[in-house]
C-alpha cells in the first residue's frame, strides 16, 4: 500500500505547519479480466459499468453491472481467501423480477 | 449507466441511483421488501432533473431545454450519470450530475431535508482547479471515493474515447482530488490514473474505450484498486494463407461487396418510397417515422434475405482471415 499523497508535519520558523508533497505516481499492474463463474464479467454487455456492493448481505462486496440498455446484473463474491465471483445473474427488484431502468 | 447505492431519502434503506442516456437521473427506492420500480428523480417543482438535453418519451426524440442551466441556455448536454453527495454538509444529500458531452459536472442543491429532498432544478457548474470540470473525450460516470485517505471524497471518473474505431484514441480514468474542507469541496485539476491508449492490437489486453471505473480495495490488501468496465478492440493474428485460400478470400470479399451494394440500394429505395409516401411531413416527426416503418416492413423479407447472405459470406471469410473484434469486459487494475 502506497499513499497517493504524503502529508508531512514540517517544523517551520513560525511553528508547526502541514505541507503537502506533490502526489506520487500511482501505478497499477497489467489489468486482468474478471471472471464470474466461468465467463468473463461484462462480456456481450453494452458498456458495462461495474460497482462493488454487498447485494446479498453476506458481508462481501459483489459486483453489480449496469449497462447501456438499463439492465442490471450482479456477480456474488464467493467466500474465501482468493477473490472469486459466481456467475452473474439478474439484479432482482422487490418482486423478484430483473430490475430494469428506462433508457431512450 | 453508472450506479450508486445510497440512502437517498434517509429511510434506513439503500436506494439505487443512476442516470441513463435518456438524460435524467433515475432512482429505485429500497424498502424492507427490496428495490421498487425505477422512476425519474424529480426536482422541487416536480420536473425531471436534467442537465440540458433529454429524451422526450412522448415525442420520441431528444429535446434540448435550458431550464436547469444557470443562464437558461440549452447546451445539448445529456446527464448520463448522477451521484448523491452532501456538498454543503448540511445533513442532506445534494446531487452531482455528469454530462456525456464535454464531460462536465454540475451540482444541484437539496433545499429540502434528508428525508424529503427538494432539489432546486438549477445546475451549478463544478470546477476542477480554476476551470469547469471537464473530462476529455466524453465522461462515462464519476465515482466518489476517499482516494488519498484524507477523510474527504475525491472524484474518480472514466471517459469514453472512440469506442468503435480500430486504431482510434481510447478513453482513460482520471482523479480529481478534493482539496477543500467539509461543506466546501474544492476539486483539483485532473490527474491521470489510467492513460488512454489506442484501440487495436492482436488481443484483448486492456479496456481502451468506454471506461466505467469503480475504486475499491478489490484484493483486500489495504489500498484502492480500480475495477473498470470497458471495450477492447483488437484483430487476432491470422495464419499465412495458401495461394488457393487467398484467391477464395478475394472472391468472397468481392461477393461481400456486391451484397452490401444491393443492401445500400434497397435502403435507398426505402428512403425514396418513404419520401413519396410522407411528402410534406417533417422528417423528425412521429408521422414520418411511422411512414418509414410502414415502407420498411414491405421490404422486410428482402432485407432479411440480404442479411442472411451477408452473414454466410462473412462467416466464410472469417474462417480464413480473423475479423476485427470489439468486446466489452470488466477488468481489475491492481494498485501496486
Amino acid at each position: 500500500m502506497k499513499p497517493a499523497r504524503i502529508t508531512l508535519l514540517a517544523l517551520m520558523p513560525m511553528g508547526l505547519a502541514w505541507a503537502d508533497e506533490t502526489p506520487t505516481e500511482v501505478r497499477f499492474a497489467e489489468p486482468k479480466r474478471v471472471l464470474a463463474g466461468d465467463a468473463f464479467l461484462g462480456e456481450r454487455r453494452l458498456y458495462p459499468s461495474p460497482v462493488l456492493h454487498d447485494v446479498d448481505g453476506d458481508g462481501l462486496k459483489d459486483i453489480v453491472v449496469g449497462d447501456l440498455l438499463g439492465a442490471v446484473t450482479f456477480a456474488p463474491r464467493v467466500a474465501g481467501k482468493t477473490v472469486a465471483f459466481a456467475a452473474g445473474r439478474p439484479f432482482p427488484d422487490r418482486d423478484g423480477k430483473p430490475l430494469k431502468f428506462h433508457n431512450w | 449507466m453508472g450506479s450508486q447505492f445510497v440512502d437517498l431519502n434517509a429511510d434506513g434503506h439503500i436506494d439505487y441511483l443512476t442516470a441513463t442516456f435518456d438524460g435524467s437521473p433515475h432512482v429505485s427506492y429500497g424498502s424492507a421488501l427490496g428495490f421498487g420500480a425505477p422512476e425519474h428523480l424529480k426536482d422541487a417543482q416536480g420536473e425531471r432533473i436534467l442537465i440540458s438535453s433529454i429524451w422526450d418519451y412522448e415525442a420520441s426524440q431528444h429535446t434540448d431545454v435550458g431550464r436547469a442551466m444557470p443562464d437558461g441556455a440549452a447546451r445539448g448536454e445529456r446527464c448520463i450519470s448522477a451521484l448523491a453527495f452532501d456538498w454543503d454538509a448540511d445533513g442532506d444529500l445534494d446531487l452531482l450530475l455528469g454530462s456525456y458531452e464535454n464531460g462536465h459536472l454540475y451540482r444541484q442543491m437539496n433545499e429540502g431535508s434528508d428525508k424529503e429532498p427538494k432539489f432546486t432544478g438549477r445546475n451549478i457548474p463544478v470546477l476542477a482547479g480554476d476551470s469547469p470540470f471537464a473530462l476529455p473525450d466524453k465522461m462515462t460516470a464519476p465515482r466518489l471515493v476517499d482516494w488519498d485517505g484524507d477523510l474527504d471524497l475525491d472524484l474518480v471518473a472514466g471517459s469514453f474515447g472512440d469506442s468503435w474505431g480500430q486504431g482510434g484514441a481510447g478513453g482513460g480514468v482520471y482523479l480529481s482530488r478534493n482539496r477543500g474542507t467539509k461543506g466546501k469541496p474544492e476539486f483539483g485539476a485532473l490527474e491521470t490514473l489510467i492513460a488512454p491508449a489506442r484501440n487495436g492490437g492482436t488481443g484483448p489486453t486492456r479496456p481502451t474505450a468506454g471506461l466505467y471505473a469503480d475504486a475499491t480495495d478489490y484484493d483486500g490488501d489495504g489500498d484502492l484498486d480500480l475495477v473498470v468496465g470497458g471495450y477492447s478492440l483488437w484483430t487476432p493474428e491470422g495464419r499465412a494463407l495458401s495461394a488457393e485460400e487467398q484467391a477464395t478470400v478475394d472472391r468472397l470479399k468481392e461477393d461481400q461487396k456486391a451484397i452490401q451494394a444491393r443492401q445500400s440500394a434497397l435502403l435507398q429505395q426505402v428512403q425514396e418510397e418513404t419520401a413519396k409516401a410522407a411528402e410534406g411531413l417533417d422528417q423528425k416527426s412521429k408521422e414520418y417515422r411511422a411512414k418509414w416503418s410502414e415502407v420498411y416492413r414491405k421490404h422486410n423479407d428482402e432485407f432479411a434475405a440480404i442479411r442472411d447472405e451477408l452473414q454466410a459470406v462473412t462467416k466464410k471469410i472469417g474462417e480464413l482471415v480473423p475479423f476485427a473484434q470489439r468486446q466489452a469486459f470488466v477488468w481489475w487494475y491492481e494498485r501496486l
